[in-house]
This record gives C-alpha cells, structure tokens and sequence, in this order.
C-alpha cells in the first residue's frame, strides 16, 4: 500500500483502527522500510492515537539505528544480497526484541532518548576513575553502568547523540545480560559514524555494574582487562557497592523525596539525562485499597510522559536529525505549534493517581502522586521536588 | 374575515399536491396572484420564498434585510461609480411611491400604525423579486451592466484567466449555475425569441438571418451558438467567464448547436450546475492587465459577505479555487469491487471537490480501500483514521463505513488536528444523516449530487478558510481551533436570561407550539391535522435563549444549523427573511427505539424542519406528519400557515396567511399592535442582557501583563513627580479628569506606550493600559480604606460614562500591593443599585478580590447546552493578547476533551472487565490542567526581560450530579478550586 501511494507522490505515514491498532510506515534511506503493527484491543485501547504514533515512530527510530549499530549504514542502505541482509540482521534480533518487549522496568531511555542515569553518592570518585581508566584504554568515550543506568561517563561519552547514548546502554543491558566477564563488540555509531566501526571494550566489574569504553583498534581486549581493569576499579570496590545500593531508587541518599510522591521522571534537557524512579510504597494503611504496583506506576508514567510531550511540551530534537525526518516530525507534531503561549506545567487527574508535569528551560519533570493528595497542591509538591534534586545533586 | 375563510379551498392532506401544483405553474399562478392582488386586496401577497421550493419540497430561501442591503449597496454604489447610484436611487424612489401607496390604502384600515411601516416595507421587498435573489450588489452591477456591458463582465472575471491572451482561438470550460425552478420567478418574459438559451442561461444568440447579413462566414457557421449579448442577472453573466463573441460549444459534454439547443436545456431536471464549452476569441493584454486590477479591487471590499454569497449558491467555484491547492477530499466509496466491470472510476460513487491536489488524493484511493480492507484483517479493528504526506502537506483521512461504503474525508493537518479528526468527521456525518436519513441515500441519488456539492463546500470552506467567509462583516476573525471545538461539543450555546424575560420566551413559544392555530387550524375544517409540532427552539444571535426540544433533536437541528452557518449569519447579519423548510430524520427518532418506554411506541412518522429567522431572531421548529398526525404522502412543501404561525411569533407582526390556494393572507391589525409591543419588549431585554457586562467577571489578560510593568515605572516616578500624583487624585475624584485620560486611552497602545519615558510616558503608561480595558467597565478608582464600601458606589455612578472611567483605575497602581490591582467585582450594568448588588453577590465567580477568571465554557450533556461568555462580551475585553489567550484556551480545550473522550469508553470497559495490572492508557480522566506563560509580542525593550503572565486552563467533568465539562482559563496568581467556580456557575444557569 505504501509503495502504491509514493507511485503516486503521497507518502503514507501512519493509519489507526477503531480500537486502537496501529500501523506506522517510515522508510530510512530510501532503502529499508520499518512497518510497525499494533494489535490495540484491549491492551493499548484507551490511550489516545497520538500518543501511541510517537511511541511507534520512536520504536522504529530505535530499531532503525540498532540495525545501524550492529551492521552500519553502508551494509543496510545498498543492499546486495538480501538473503544475505536478512542473515545479518538476525544478530540484532536480540537488541530489537528488547526494545519491542521493552520489558525492563525503569528504562525510559527508548522513549524520552534520554540516557537513563543513575546518580551515586559520590560522582566525583566515580567520574575520576571513568576517566582515568578511559584515557588509559587510549579512549575518550567511557562509561560505568550501574543496573543498566549510567552512572559515570566522561565528557565525550555525553556528547554522543541521546540516541546512540540509549542505544549503547542497551546493548550494555544485553551483553551483560549474557553473562559474560569481558566482551569486545564491534559497533557502528548510527550518526556519529554510520560507516566506520568501532570497538565497544565492555568489563564486568560487580554484579549489576559494567565499565565499558569506545576505542579505536589498540588495545587488546586482554591487555584493557589484565591490566587496566584492576589498576583503576579494585579501590574503589566500595563506592561501586554504594552505588549499587542506591539500586533502582536512582537517586543518592542525601536527597529526599516527598512522601507523596509516587513516582516521578526528571530529565535534564541539556544534558539529556534522565533520572526515573518508582517507589516501592513500604507503608500504607490496611484500610485503603492497595496502592498501585509497580509496574503499572512505570506504564503510567510513560503514557503521561508521551501524553504531555505530544501535546505541550516540545523535544528538542538535538542535532543529527536528518531534515526531511524533522520535516515530517514537525508536520507530525502539529498540534504542540498550535499554541500561540508557551505550555509550562500541566497536570491530569484520573481516577488512579494524579500526574504533574513540569517544564523549565532547563528541566522537565514528570510526577505521580497519589488521589488523596489535593490538586491544588500538586504545583508545590512538583516544584519542590524539582528543587530538591537539583540543589542536592546538581543534575 | 369569516368571508375569507370559505372563500379558500379548505384542504390539509390535498395541500402538498397542490404546492405542487402551484410550484409548477409558477408563472401563470404568479401572475393571477399579482393581478388578484391588485383589483382585490392591497395587502395580499404570495410569499416570496415560494418560488425557491424545490421538487421535493425543500426550502432554502435567504434574504437579507433592508439595512445589510443597503449598506451593501452603497458601497457596491461607492466602487462602481455615479451610474450605479442613479439607477439606485431612481428605483428606490419608486419603491417609495409604492410605499406610500400602501400606506394609504393601509391606512384606511389601519389607522396608520407603526406596525404599516413594517408591512409596508415587507411589500416593498416583495416588490423586486429578481433583483432580491442576486443581494444588493448583483442588483448594482448588473444595473451597471446594462449601461456599459463589457465592463461589468471583466469585473467579474477571475484572475486565473490569463492563459487565454496567449492563443487565438482557445476553448475554455465554465460551470455555472442553473436553476431551471427559478424561472418562473425571473421577469424576462418567455414568448421572445430566445428561449431557454436567453431565460436560462441568459445568453442572447441572434441567428444570423435575423439580422439580415449575407456574409458567407457567418452562414458558414450558422449552425453555431455565437453569444451576442448577455442577459443581465443572469447564470451567464454571474459567472464572468462568458464573453460577448465566444462561442458555445458543448453543455455537459454534449455538442449543441442551434438545432438542438433548446433540446437539450430542457433535458435540466433541476438545479444543477453545468459545464460549458466555449470557444472563445483571444483578449486584448491590456484588458486583461485591467481585469486583474479589478478583480482586487471588487474582492478588497465584498459588499455580500461571502458566507452569504455562499449560502445562495452563488461563488462557490472561486472560492473553491482559491482553496485548490490545499488537499481535501470527500470520496463516497463503494467497497463492492467488480474486478470485471469495464469502466473506471466506478467505485467511486460520489467525490467532491475537483481540483488538483484532490485530484492527487482520488488517485490513491486505492490505498484507503485496501487500508479499510485490510486493517480490518490484521487488527481486528475498523479502521477510523490514516495521515499520509502529500508533497509538504500532512493530509489526515477520516473513513466512515456505512454498510458496503466507505466515505473517506481527507483534511489538511494544520487545519484540523487529529485529535479532533473523529469528532469534525463524526458531526459531518450526523449532519448528512439528518438531511438525508442514512449516508447511503445522501450519496447514491444522483440528484443530491450538486446539493451535496454545496453542503461540502461549505464544509471545507468553514474549515480551511473561515475568514474569507467572514470578511466583510465586522466579527473579528475566528480561530479555527476555537470553532472546532465549541462546534464539537454535543451542545449548543446557551444564553442565560433574566428571569422574567425567560418566562416570556417560554410562553411565546409554548403558546406556538400548542396552539391550534386558532380559528383557521385544519382543526376548523373538521380535517385531520397535518403536522404535529414536536418541539422547537429559539435563537437570538446565535446564542440559543429557548428550548423545548429534546436534546438529540436539538443536536440535530443545531448542526444543521451550524453547518448551513445559519448561527454566526444571523448574529453578524439581520436576516431579513429566512425560510429553511426540509424532511430531516431525526437521529434519536430514527434509531432510538430502545429507549423509548415499554408501552409506548415512539409514532413512525416524517419529520420536517421548518427554520424560520427574522432579523436576529431565528427560530427552528420539528414537525411531524404521520403518527398521530396524518400521514404524508409525496414531497410535502412548506406550510404557510407554519411559516407565518412562527415568523409572526418572531418578528410578531401577525399577519396571517389561510391555506387557500392562492395563499392571501389577511392581516389583524389588533394583533399587530400587540405582539409588536411584544417584540419591543423581547428584543429590548435580551439585548440588555447581550449588552450587560459579562455575568461571570471576566478580566483581559492584557490588564494583568501591562499592569505589572507599569506599576514599576510608576512606583518609581510616583514619589518624585509631584504633578503625577495631582493627576492621580483628580482622575480619581473627578470624572473630567477621568474623561481626559478615557480619552487618552483611546489612542495609546499598551506596548507602544510602555517605552516612552518622562512623565508622559507615565500617563501613557496608565492611559495604554486603560485602553485595554473596555467601555462599561470601570474599575473603581477609589483609595484603598474606601475601597470596600465606596467603591462599588462610585462605579455605579460613573457606570454610565463608559470607557472614560477606565483610566482611573490605573493609578491606584503604585498604592497597591496587589498584583492584580484591578477589582472587577463591581463590574455592574447600569439598572437599579439593587441588581448590582445582586450580580455583585452572585456573579463573581472566584475568590479572592480580584477577579483572575479570563474565560470559561461550561458545558453540560444533559440538556445538551453550554454556557460561554457571548460574543460581546469578549470583544469588550479587548486587548493583544487576550485574543490569543482565547485561541490558545480553544487549542487547549481541543486536547483537554480528546483526553475526557478517550476516557470514556475506557470508563465503560472498566466496569466489564478490568485487566489488572496490565496497561489500559491513562485510564479515566476526570481533570486536567496545563498552564501557560504569555509574553506580549514584540517586546522591544532591551534592557529588561519581557514580563509574563502564567495562566491556568483547567478543564473537568463531572459525572455528578448532572454530567458537565467545565473548562476555565484564569490567572496563575491564585490557587483556585475549579469545583466551586463550576458549581456557582452552574447555579446561577436558570433553566
């Protein structure tokens, strides 16, 4: 059907069923082209079209530069060889699941293509060692992921595309999933080189905690593992516990969160980074029904992050979008242009919790909080967390 | 009078046959009437409107009132010269004759009342029947077409005819118009020679033996229809495009010549439009240059508003065009493919528009076929929306199935956003099902085809250009956001009145709707009834002030109405006559069976809507026949007895009309007297209430932004300048100095003003912003420890001097500690200091001294009504940024329903089976809130970072007690409970 209408000049983006379902189009390089399909029914069925398009053009955005990743540009975007092309991709298939089951709880980096981080209690130690232990590797790009979050990286690391960023987390997220101590892993970078591969040098430190770094050709894996390994990370054993300690709460110690705060979402909108955690409630009354589960704390707050971002806050879309995909980008968020005033916060009651989001220049923070707390207080209970996290770890 | 009642053939079931009879012999019967008139009664009349009804009875007949069309034609007058005027003013001249002519033979009867004047001029309008048709401006021109034919021709011609200087000899398609119904109602007599080439079209071919040359080219081409004169206000003429010389090639595809001409004009069942071939002689550049010219010149001052042009039909090919190149479409689909059919094209069964870029869309409608097809496969679900790319637009296409057809309608993105999509989509649809029953028999039968035609030109053109619709009335231009949502909501806009005027609006139309039309009901002829009135409402400028109809016929009624943009016309417009009267089908009454109560069976019946608007008032009545009514067969056209039984409730001038064949109508010269007291006293309290100040306080948003700024400056200045704080008591005790600075305020702009520096710049500053606030509101302007009990006092007093009390308000700045100094609680009208107090008491609707609220839409589903500050009273409010602020509300709106409408069948699934756990959206969403930073626009002072304004629009539903939605827009500065402000405002909505 697509390849009927761009016969015929119209380029057919993306259609919707009465319950939902969904299908996307988008052709990248004029030579591959991603169809997504959801089924809608039951699952997706109350969540609004719009909200559900940006989620499936993200995903196919992710699986795009995935494929990209594992097999560069070149490879996909003049293909030989088909059956050949289809063998290849098989080795992507894992990445690509995990975006599509996108099962890990607490990774919104697909979504927001903000890297999910972690902040540890001391990041200057941490931040030293990356550092160190890259320029030793002869690398610039260096990372320490702490339960599948980035905890440390130097500079150059986060001057990568977010969506390369995201990427390499989740390949780190695979990989290490696999078990293995150390592995060198040859990648393409989807916009900072399509072409060229370079070696993705990854070292199990702990359980739960990786050190990674990008590098050319030069170090073996063995020399990088027998030697620098141990030199820079067996001191700091104990700060890396720490930091595994902070878990899934993502946040140091020293910061206090709000009692009422269900869960909540900060990105940092330079830096792209993002903070995200849900919290386990530990005490509620016997009387009250129970309060949300986990996991449906995380899916609310990726719809009411898709929610609020597809109708009042615009993503800055950084560099290395292409201009016909920021084109059709902007086209498709025509309705967030329509606003002649700049959109700030925005809140959504429902009938399980109430969500705030918050936009500053710098910052977008998006919150839940539970009913019994009154609407009216939500602004400050919004802004003083943001606040608080700020002042306490300067994120 | 008894007399009069038996001279009439008393019929009610035989009635429609005769409407028949009468549409058919229109002319003779017109004729009679006009010769009965005059030797038997002065005041007997036929309706105007009769000749517009259509073969199946439908009636669509606008006229606008004196006023508009003189207006118009003035400046239709002004554009085209002394000419123009002089035939004007001769014609009105004798208008006057006949006026007086009336009055005299009124008056011995009538004791020349006030009320003759109106009737008299009621005859004067029936007086040009031809010229009424065109509105103002046609009458103009083509009176000036008659004096210098060429002319007015290239005055009508479309810009896009440029080609045709290039070639010699070029053929050209042109579409016009023709209603061969309107014939009877054209003066041009029949019996000469042209024809219905000539009485048709309006084109005058003079065969060449008539005019006795003997040149061997032009015998050559005897055969061919060479267009040697044009007749005035006619099809040909209205179009522009045909030209004295061109040649007439083909009607439809079909090649004429002077043989068969006449054969196959005649072949016109109706009203349609027809495509004709010209062959036509190469112009001159200079003409053409000329014409371009023109053609601005006529369109920078329309003297028709285009809506209405629109509406008779008239102009929609330019209009058309000028949309051409954005992509729209409507396609009625069969999905019943016959591979083996030979022809192409055939499965679509209707489309509309026929441009290019729609062009583009049809040869794709492949893909909606197989996506409709197909989708239905792989998800399961039927497939609602698609958005392609078409070149740089964004095009979303909306598909309706209906049984084995599919109507797909593509709309620009940046017009209607998808959120809304369904909801624009879905009304389109209960719109066509309420005209035509079910979408299938709106799109099969090939007559509805130019019908259809228009009611989707008005469609697109409502959405993708309003304001050429507009222009030339004096609405400020509409926000397409704002129109689609408050057209969105399932209700209609509701005007809340004093009681007492309440309660006589109720009693007019309840009185209506029982009565039994007194002594010449049908009921006085021992005959069944025909229509049983099931219910009707009454609007008044567009805001609906009664209603007695259930509420999903009421939706029904009010899409219609919105649709034809009946609503804005007669607020914008004072219609002199408009007579809608069609067979509609009810959407509750065709399908609603199930909810009717065991026992009772809803009657089967046809429904008809009869709209009738007079003036400001327009008022719509549901009828039945069959049911308890007689049954009705065939095409029933309008009733006069029902057309007047309402317009004399409207505009109460009672004359009343008899069902006799000729349709006299006599007059009650008692009646007159007293319903037109009744009409003084309607028109006068609901416009009181129109003029009122808004109810719920609204505040500008520009008074928050500038005040802030200028209350640095002058806190700053105010110590040190002593001649400014002079100002500031005189202006606050005196009303000359009030009136000084009120005229200050007039001119001075807020941004513009905020630059200036010195002590002028001062009371610029103040005057700037006083400027934005509006006339009849008047911030009180006393000192803080008077503020309490004085100031309500002194803004009484100084209530009546309007805007020049606006400035005063200013001053109290650099005393304040507030940041919203301006204390809108006392905004009052001018009647008795008791109801200030009252609307004091009851109408502010936030807390807290200032008033924050800038704009708020209350709706509620039952009664299917919604409540928003009127027209007016926004325009009051005027300012740069409230205008935005309003825009942006609507725009917010949109997105805060889509999130309540998504909610909803999720509420339902809920209760059915609620998947624990897994993901079900957002689930209900019962409030929800964005907040908004505004900055005014271009900000030119460097030094400083423009000052903003943060604001709330919150919207919420209710479930209980009656579901609403409520949405409100208002200042960030105070912590509002939207709840309460709901539940005020929905007490203080008297039902």
């Amino acid at each position: 059907v697509h390849m009927f209408g761009g016969g015929q000049g119209v380029v057919l983006s993306c259609c919707e069923t009465q319950d939902g379902g969904k299908v996307v189009w988008r052709v990248f390089q004029d030579s591959v082209m991603l169809i997504a399909v959801t089924a809608g029914g039951g699952a997706g069925g109350s969540s609004s079209s719009k909200e559900e398009e940006a989620r499936l053009q993200r995903l196919l955005e992710n699986v795009w530069n995935c494929m990209v990743l594992v097999l560069g540009q070149d490879e996909l975007a003049n293909v030989r060889n088909v059956e050949r092309l289809k063998r290849d991709l098989r080795s992507c298939f894992s990445l690509i699941d995990q975006l599509l089951e996108d099962r890990q709880e607490g990774i919104l980096g697909n979504l927001t293509h903000c890297a999910d981080s972690l902040l540890p209690p001391n990041p200057t130690l941490l931040q030293d060692a990356v550092q160190g232990f890259a320029q030793a590797a002869d690398s610039e790009f260096g990372c320490l992921v702490v339960h599948g979050r980035i905890a440390a990286a130097t500079e150059k690391w986060w001057r990568l595309a977010p969506q390369e960023v995201v990427l390499l987390s989740a390949l780190m997220r695979s990989l290490s999933a696999s078990g293995s101590s150390s592995c060198d892993y040859p990648v393409f970078l989807p916009h900072g080189s399509p072409t060229v591969a370079h070696r993705l040098l990854r070292f199990h430190l702990l359980p739960g905690a990786d050190v990674c770094v990008l590098c050319g050709p030069t170090p073996s894996l063995h020399r990088a593992e027998s030697g620098l390994l141990v030199r820079f990370w067996t001191p700091l054993v104990e700060t890396l516990r720490d930091c595994l300690a902070v878990g899934e709460r993502c946040l140091p110690g020293s910061v206090s969160l709000r009692p009422d705060v269900l869960a909540l979402l900060l990105i940092n909108r330079e830096t792209r980074r993002s903070v995200s955690c849900v919290r386990t409630s530990t005490n509620h009354p016997p009387g009250q029904p129970p309060l949300l589960s986990k996991a449906r704390c995380w899916e609310l707050l990726k719809l009411f992050y898709i929610f609020s971002t597809t109708r009042y806050f615009t993503q800055e879309e950084t560099l290395c979008v292409s201009p016909e995909e920021r084109a059709q980008r902007s086209s498709t968020e025509d309705f967030v242009l329509g606003f002649s005033h700049q959109p700030l916060q925005c809140y959504l009651v429902s009938e399980e919790c109430k969500s705030y989001g918050l936009q500053t220049p710098q910052h977008q923070l998006f919150l839940l909080v539970p009913l019994s707390v009154p609407t009216f207080a939500l602004r400050t209970v919004a802004t003083q967390t943001l606040s608080d996290i700020v002042t306490a770890t300067g994120f | 009078m008894a007399a009069r009642h038996h001279t009439g053939r008393a019929v009610s079931s035989g009635q429609t046959e005769e409407d028949g009879a009468e549409r058919d012999g229109n002319d003779s019967d017109r004729e009679s009437a006009m010769s009965f008139s005059s030797s038997d009664y002065s005041d007997d009349l036929e309706p105007e409107w009769l000749d517009d009804i259509q073969k199946n009875g439908e009636l669509f007949y606008l006229e606008l009132s004196e006023g508009e069309e003189e207006a118009a034609l003035a400046q239709a007058a002004a554009n085209q010269g002394v000419s123009t005027n002089h035939v004007r003013f001769s014609e009105k001249e004798a208008e006057i004759i006949t006026e007086q002519n009336k009055k005299q033979r009124c008056g011995s009867r009538a004791k020349g009342e006030p009320a003759l004047k109106r009737l008299a001029r009621i005859l004067r309008r029936k007086r040009r029947p031809s010229q009424r048709r065109g509105g103002g401006k046609d009458g103009g021109k083509d009176n000036a077409a008659l004096s210098s034919p060429p002319t007015s021709i290239l005055k009508n011609q479309p810009g896009q005819r440029q080609g045709v200087t290039v070639q010699q000899q070029q053929l050209k398609e042109v579409c016009v118009y023709l209603n061969p119904k309107r014939l009877g109602g054209s003066s041009t007599p029949l019996s000469d020679s042209g024809g219905l080439l000539e009485v048709l079209l309006g084109v005058v071919h003079r065969p060449s033996w008539s005019r006795g040359q003997v040149d061997p080219a032009v015998v050559r081409q005897e055969e061919r229809l060479t267009v040697h004169g044009l007749i005035p206000n006619s099809p040909a003429i209205k179009c522009g495009q045909i030209l004295i010389g061109d040649v007439l090639v083909a009607v439809d595809d079909v090649d004429v010549t002077s043989e068969n001409i006449e054969r196959v004009l005649s072949c016109i069942p109706g009203p349609t439009q027809v495509k004709l071939t010209l062959e036509t002689v190469a112009l001159v550049d200079g003409s053409s240059a000329s014409d371009t010219s023109s053609v601005r010149k006529t369109r920078a001052s329309p003297p028709v508003s285009q809506l209405v042009r629109l509406l008779w039909g008239e102009d929609t090919a330019e209009l058309q065009m000028s949309i051409g190149h954005i992509p729209h479409i409507v396609m009625y689909l069969s999905l019943k493919l016959d591979s083996a059919s030979p022809q192409e094209e055939e499965e679509i069964l209707y489309q509309y528009p026929v441009s290019e870029a729609s062009s583009q869309l049809k040869g794709v409608r492949g893909i909606f076929l197989t996506l409709c097809d197909m989708l239905e496969n792989v998800t399961g679900g039927r497939i609602i929306s698609s958005s392609l790319l078409l070149g740089k637009h964004l095009v979303h296409v909306s598909y309706w199935k209906e049984s084995n057809n599919l109507l797909v309608i593509g709309l620009p993105a940046e017009r209607v956003p998808l959120l809304y999509l369904q909801t624009v989509v879905g009304d389109v649809v209960r719109t066509l099902k309420v005209m035509y029953g079910s979408l299938d028999s709106a799109f099969c039968k090939v007559d509805h085809a130019p019908r259809l035609d228009h009611f989707f030109c008005l469609f697109f053109q409502q959405l993708i250009q309003p304001s050429r619709l507009r222009e030339g009335s004096l609405a400020p231009p509409t926000d397409v956001s704002g129109t689609l949502f408050l057209q969105g909501l399932p209700a209609v806009r509701w005007l809340t009145l004093p009681p007492e005027i309440k309660m006589e609006v109720d009693t007019v139309l309840s009185d209506f709707e029982s009565s039994d039309f007194g002594e010449m009901s049908e009921d006085f002829f021992g005959l069944r009834r025909l229509y049983v009135i099931l219910g009707s409402c009454l609007f008044y400028k567009s805001y609906l002030i009664a209603n007695h109809l259930p509420k999903e016929d009421l939706l029904d009624v009010c899409l219609y109405c919105q649709h034809y943009c009946l609503l804005p016309l007669a607020s914008e417009q004072r219609v002199g006559q408009l007579v809608i009267w069609r067979e509609v089908f009810p959407q509750q009454r065709a399908n609603g069976t199930s909810t009717a109560a065991p026992g009772y069976d809803q009657p089967q019946g046809r429904h008809f809507l009869l709209i009738v608007g007079l003036r400001h008032f327009m008022q719509c009545v549901l009828l039945e026949a069959g049911g308890c009514a007689s049954p009705a067969l065939g095409s029933p056209g309008p009733d006069c007895v029902y057309v007047d039984q309402v317009r004399s409730l409207l505009v109460l001038v009672a004359f009343r009309r008899f069902p006799t064949p000729k349709y006299k109508l006599k007059l009650s010269c008692a009646q007159v007297k007293a319903t037109l007291l009744q009409l003084e006293v309607l028109e006068a309290g609901i416009e009181e209430r129109l003029s009122a100040p808004p109810t719920p306080c609204l505040s500008c948003a520009d008074w928050f932004l500038p005040a802030a700024t200028a209350r640095d400056r002058l806190d700053s200045l105010a110590s040190s300048s002593p001649v400014f704080s002079k100002l500031v008591k005189g202006s606050s005790a005196g009303s000359r100095g009030r009136s000084l600075f009120g005229e200050r305020a007039r001119r001075s702009s807020p941004q513009r003003s905020l630059s200036d520096s010195g002590s002028e710049g001062q009371m610029d500053a103040g005057s700037g912003s006083g400027s934005s606030m509006a006339p009849g509101l008047s911030p009180h302007s006393t000192p803080d420890s008077a503020r309490k009990l004085g100031g309500r006092r002194d803004s009484l007093g100084s209530g009546g001097s309007d805007g020049s009390g606006g400035s005063g308000g200013l001053f109290k700045i650099p005393r304040m500690k507030h940041p919203n100094p301006f204390y809108l609680g006392t905004l009052k009208k001018t009647l008795t200091e008791r109801e200030t107090e009252e609307m004091y008491n009851t109408m502010k609707l936030t807390s807290g001294a200032e008033n924050t609220l800038f704009h708020y839409v209350l709706m509620e589903t039952v009664q299917g009504i919604f409540i928003a500050p009127t027209h007016r009273e926004v325009a009051q409010l005027s300012g740069s940024i409230h205008p935005q602020l309003i825009r942006n509300f609507h725009h917010c709106c949109l997105s805060i329903r889509a999130a309540f409408q998504q909610s909803l069948p999720a509420r339902g699934r809920r209760a059915a089976d609620r998947p624990q756990g897994g993901g079900w959206g957002l689930g209900p969403v019962k409030e929800h809130g964005v907040l908004f930073q505004c900055k005014p626009e271009n900000w030119t002072d460097q030094r400083k970072p423009a000052p903003t304004m943060t604001y709330w629009v919150i919207g919420r539903m209710l479930l209980e007690p009656v579901p609403q939605e409520f949405y409100v827009c208002f200042h960030d500065s105070v912590a509002e409970v939207p709840v309460e402000m709901a539940f005020r405002l929905s007490f203080g909505l008297a039902l």
